[in-house]
């Protein structure tokens, strides 16, 4: 009697086990302590049993769970019953036996954890037991709630039965079995060889491959079929669903392909302009912001990428993909894949600078700095209206890209503004600021810098920072450059004589950079004086002029 | 998902099967001294004894069709099949059910083992002869091959007609549910479809018999089921695995289902069509393909169902319909499907041709279409599935009775069950099922086919014997 009250409790006990792991199991991921810890108490639940039966069996009503003939569960609700989340699928009856696994029962109870309510499943819980296929969980189910029909069998059978084979007849056939009766062609059985398995093995190779290409090639031959405007609009809907499935299956090049037999539509002149609709409804749904969000995730997930197929993929997309672009730019975690992203902006920007510039505004400072980039890369012009309200950008980094970006675009309107970095108290602004002047390489650009280098205050600047501004200004090689520079190594004064061989120092060097050999007398002078630093960067200037480097 | 042990089982299980029909093979050309048998049972003996250090005991036997091991069926493998055959073969022809190993064994057991089954072939009882030379070993026994019990495939016969008008009512609830807009629970069609899966695994034959019946009025519903049927045996016969039958059923069920545009005129026209007409008939497969991706989200199964759709009429050298601009290879499923479709349409008694033809005549003419509309290895798969003599053909046989063919046997085409429907003057009498494969006690064959006859031609209604 002890004995049954134990069964009994340990049946009981895996019950509790199938309630708590239907919520741990949607709740935590694998890895976590609890989830793991949930299967191994489930797993000992299953051992405890097993001390008593080889088998445990549960018979499932629609709101108890009984084993043998005892009750161990009862549910009157409609709402979390274990009893009718088994019986509405038809499963009756449940046994596990004693050589379950570890795996078998994870897999089990990864099953009734599903939320069936809620996720898109296509199967019930006995088709994902069927395709489990498990060696020691058994299952009976009533299969009558299949039939749509209760009748069927029945009215179909009487009605046939209801024929009887005629006597005469099958004596007829009796009698004509001994006549020649037209010979029917013999159909032999021929042997399956080697050979034959081989060819099978082949088939089946290539049958293992995704099949989603070739269900888009068979919509295109009902694209082209196509006669009424319902058709088309139905083909064009499978296709964009075809698009999101490869998408979401991490396959770049299906909807590649689509695309590259969309565009020789749309170029091909004899196609209708009302077909032609429908294919540039499939462009822009390829930009749209669901299929890049999805290409997003590709992008992230760490899957290797080509960057061939995405590259043609980009190169068919339209303005309106530029939005979806940017918002997963700034979602992205993944350096590698932010690259394909502004590499795909890169390219897009231009059908769309304003949409593009609006990046510009982004809260996130690498969102804004990314869009610099792809407008700096871009190089239109239309952009600096807006590139030049990011100069005062609090982020320095930020800052520092939008001074390349102007000075690699150039332009009158971008001098001021360069100007006034140059006195940014921030020495890599400013040093930035001073490279886009000398990228610019403009009169006005030169005059700046030319009237910074004559300033009095100057000479106090970080001997570094000088040596820079004299390097941007080498990059003039006029004469009025060469004069004005060379006015400045030949200035001698009485106070702060230091800080004026480090200007006369950094006049060398720019000569030694200009590599005029007219400067070559007084830079030898210069060669001898007691200044060490303008002695060596005199000798090094020399050199310079005279190896022709 | 299995542990490593059981995956190591498994293929341990398949490999057993494969050794055993090696040494076999090789022990029945050379002398059991010989190098390569000596080197097959050294072989074998690791299976065996690998098995015994995980089982503790190794039972190999065969049920059915199948072998099972240790109560396990051993699961179908393309790659050892004529191995697979072989042995099945073997063990019927000398009736010997199981083989049980108790412990670790050696070389010599096999050996004894060996001696015992192959001499059997030269003894009018085989089996007494093996279990008699095996009676000395401590280490292997056997058992006799055990005959279906009449009772229990009564229940199973029960159990698949069941099923096959389950599927029926099904089929017919979803076109008209589609007809009418409603929502259509896939859920449901998996459901019956596994069913038709593990019956096809299980008995075959009972399953297939059920596809002979063509008499029905519902001919389109009927017709759907029997595709998706005759798909799934030919499907098993590839070698596709549990999860792959069933997305080919599902496949084989719906393929038809654009022909539920065809206005009812003129699908049931019972005259010969026009070409206006033949040009909507034409039109099914797009409107399949339609219907399908209509039907629910995109996934693998609706694209295969769908390719299915398109490419049925197409023919293995495309010159069916619809027409395509770029040329395509045929999808696997859609080779299968296709040749199920044309049998069982042939077969079939339809509004404009109420007199089918018989199953011979049908395989005929598809043996002159392999090649052609037909893929010539598939079809070579089929024909060894239906057998020479397909369920539903009438036969003479040589006690001058009449029968119809009532299963298949796989291993002696020539020599299937058959229920025999008149006397030997000609009347018709109770019907019974006999074993063409008896033989007397001078070991002959007590009756064999002498001639086949269309069963339509007479009228005789299948479904009278074979439900």
């Amino acid at each position: 009697m002890m004995e049954i009250n134990d069964e009994l409790k340990a049946a009981k006990d895996i019950i509790q086990v199938f309630l708590k792991s239907k919520k741990i199991l949607r709740m935590y991921p694998q890895n976590n302590p609890i989830y793991i810890k949930t299967l191994e108490d489930s797993y000992s639940r299953f051992r405890d049993f097993f001390h008593y039966r080889d088998e445990y069996t549960l018979k499932i009503r629609q709101n108890d769970i009984f084993h043998d003939s005892e009750q161990i569960y009862n549910n009157p609700e409609k709402e979390d019953n274990l009893a009718l989340f088994f019986f509405k699928d038809g499963l009756r009856e449940i046994t596990f036996k004693k050589g379950l696994t570890p795996e078998e029962m994870e897999e089990f109870l990864k099953i009734i954890s599903l939320d069936f309510d809620r996720e898109v499943i296509d199967d019930d819980i006995v088709t994902l037991l069927w395709e489990r296929d498990f060696q020691n969980i058994q299952y009976v189910v009533d299969e009558a709630f299949l039939a749509d029909e209760d009748e069927q069998e029945t009215n179909s059978v009487i009605e046939i039965q209801e024929r009887s084979t005629d006597e005469q007849n099958l004596l007829k056939a009796y009698e004509d079995a001994f006549k020649e009766e037209d010979t029917v062609k013999d159909v032999s059985i021929v042997p399956l060889s080697e050979k034959d398995l081989q060819l099978l093995f082949k088939e089946l190779e290539k049958d293992s491959l995704d099949k989603t290409e070739k269900l888009t090639n068979i919509l295109f031959e009902i694209f082209y079929a196509s006669e009424t405007k319902e058709d088309f609009s139905d083909v064009t809907d499978f296709l964009m669903n075809a698009i999101e499935f490869s998408i979401k299956k991490g396959d770049i090049n299906l909807i590649t392909n689509v695309l590259s037999v969309i565009k020789r539509i749309l170029d091909n002149k004899n196609v209708d302009e009302e077909i032609k609709k429908y294919a540039r409804k499939l462009i822009l749904f390829s930009g749209s912001e669901k299929i890049i969000t999805l290409l997003g995730e590709i992008l992230d997930s760490g899957q290797e990428i080509d960057e061939k197929p995405f590259e043609d993929f980009v190169k068919f997309l339209e303005k309106n993909s530029i939005p979806s672009f940017m918002k997963i730019l700034g979602e992205l975690k993944n350096i590698h894949s932010r690259k394909f992203v502004i590499d795909a902006l890169v390219f897009l920007g231009p059908k769309d600078i304003v949409a593009l510039s609006n990046g510009l505004n982004d809260s996130r400072w690498y969102v804004v700095r990314n869009i610099i980039y792809i407008l700096r890369k871009i190089g239109d012009k239309r952009s600096l209206e807006y590139l030049l309200k990011t100069v005062t950008h609090g982020d320095i980094r930020v800052r520092k890209e939008v001074i390349r970006a102007l000075g690699e675009l150039g332009g009158s309107g971008v001098l001021i503004p360069l100007k006034n970095c140059l006195v940014d108290p921030d020495i890599q602004v400013s040093s930035a600021a001073l490279k886009a002047l000398g990228n610019i390489a403009s009169e006005a650009a030169k005059r700046i810098i030319m009237d910074k280098i004559s300033e009095n205050r100057f000479k106090d600047k970080d001997f570094e920072e000088k040596k820079e501004y004299f390097e941007v200004l080498s990059r003039w090689k006029d004469s009025e450059v060469y004069n004005f520079v060379v006015k400045i190594l030949k200035k001698k004064t009485f106070w702060g004589r230091a800080k004026n061989y480090e200007n006369r120092a950094c006049a060398a060097y720019c000569l030694g950079l200009i590599g005029n050999k007219d400067a070559l007398p007084v830079l030898n002078k210069c060669k001898n004086v007691s200044n060490k630093l303008l002695r060596e960067f005199s000798y090094t200037a020399v050199k310079r002029i005279e190896h022709g480097q | 998902m299995a542990s490593r042990e059981d995956i190591d089982i498994q293929k341990n299980t398949k490999d057993l099967i494969n050794q055993f029909s090696v040494v076999l093979r090789t022990a029945q050309i050379h002398d059991p001294k010989n190098i390569a048998v000596a080197s097959a049972v050294e072989r074998l003996v690791s299976i065996i004894n690998n098995l015994i250090t995980y089982e503790n005991l190794v039972t190999l036997e065969l049920r059915g069709e199948f072998f099972y091991f240790n109560e396990y069926r051993i699961r179908y493998s393309l790659e050892y099949l004529l191995n697979f055959d072989f042995l099945v073969r073997e063990f019927k022809k000398r009736e010997l059910g199981s083989i049980i190993i108790r412990q670790k064994i050696t070389a010599e057991d096999i050996k004894v083992f060996i001696n015992a089954f192959i001499s059997s072939s030269f003894s009018d009882n085989p089996f007494n002869a093996i279990e008699e030379k095996m009676a000395a070993s401590k280490v292997i026994s056997v058992g006799k091959l055990k005959k279906i019990v009449e009772e229990d495939s009564f229940d199973v016969r029960k159990m698949i007609k069941k099923t096959y008008f389950n599927a029926v009512s099904y089929t017919k609830g979803v076109i008209n549910k589609i007809k009418s807009g409603e929502k259509v629970n896939i859920k449901k069609a998996k459901r019956v479809v596994e069913t038709m899966v593990d019956h096809i695994l299980e008995e075959e034959q009972l399953l297939l018999g059920m596809t002979a019946i063509k008499d029905y009025d519902e001919y389109t519903y009927h017709h759907s089921v029997n595709v998706s049927i005759l798909s799934i045996a030919l499907g098993q016969r590839l070698g596709l695995n549990r999860k792959m039958l069933t997305d080919l059923g599902m496949a084989a069920l719906f393929h038809d289902i654009g022909k539920m545009e065809i206005p009812y005129e003129v699908l049931n026209k019972p005259t010969n069509f026009t070409d206006e007409e033949w040009k909507i008939i034409r039109k099914h497969p797009v409107w399949g393909v339609k219907s399908l991706l209509k039907l629910k989200r995109l996934d693998d199964l609706t694209i295969r169902t769908a390719i299915v759709a398109f490419e049925h009429h197409l023919n293995y050298d495309l010159t069916g319909y619809p027409k395509i601009r770029k040329s395509l290879e045929l999808d696997l499923f859609s080779k299968i499907v296709s040749l199920a479709d044309q049998y069982d349409a042939m077969t079939s008694a339809r509004v404009y041709s109420r007199i089918p033809m018989s199953p011979d005549k049908a395989l005929s003419i598809m043996m002159e279409r392999a090649g052609s509309q037909l893929d010539p290895l598939l079809f070579k798969f089929f024909i060894n599935m239906v057998g020479v003599y397909p369920i539903g053909t009438l036969v003479m046989l040589d006690s001058k009775e009449l029968g119809l063919v009532y299963e298949s046997n796989q291993l002696f085409a020539d020599r299937p069950r058959v229920m025999i429907i008149t006397d030997s003057k000609g009347n018709k009498i109770k019907s019974r099922v006999l074993d063409l494969t008896e033989k007397n006690e001078q070991d002959k064959f007590i009756r064999s086919i002498i001639k086949t006859m269309d069963p339509n031609k007479y009228k005789i209604n299948l479904a009278e014997y074979l439900l």
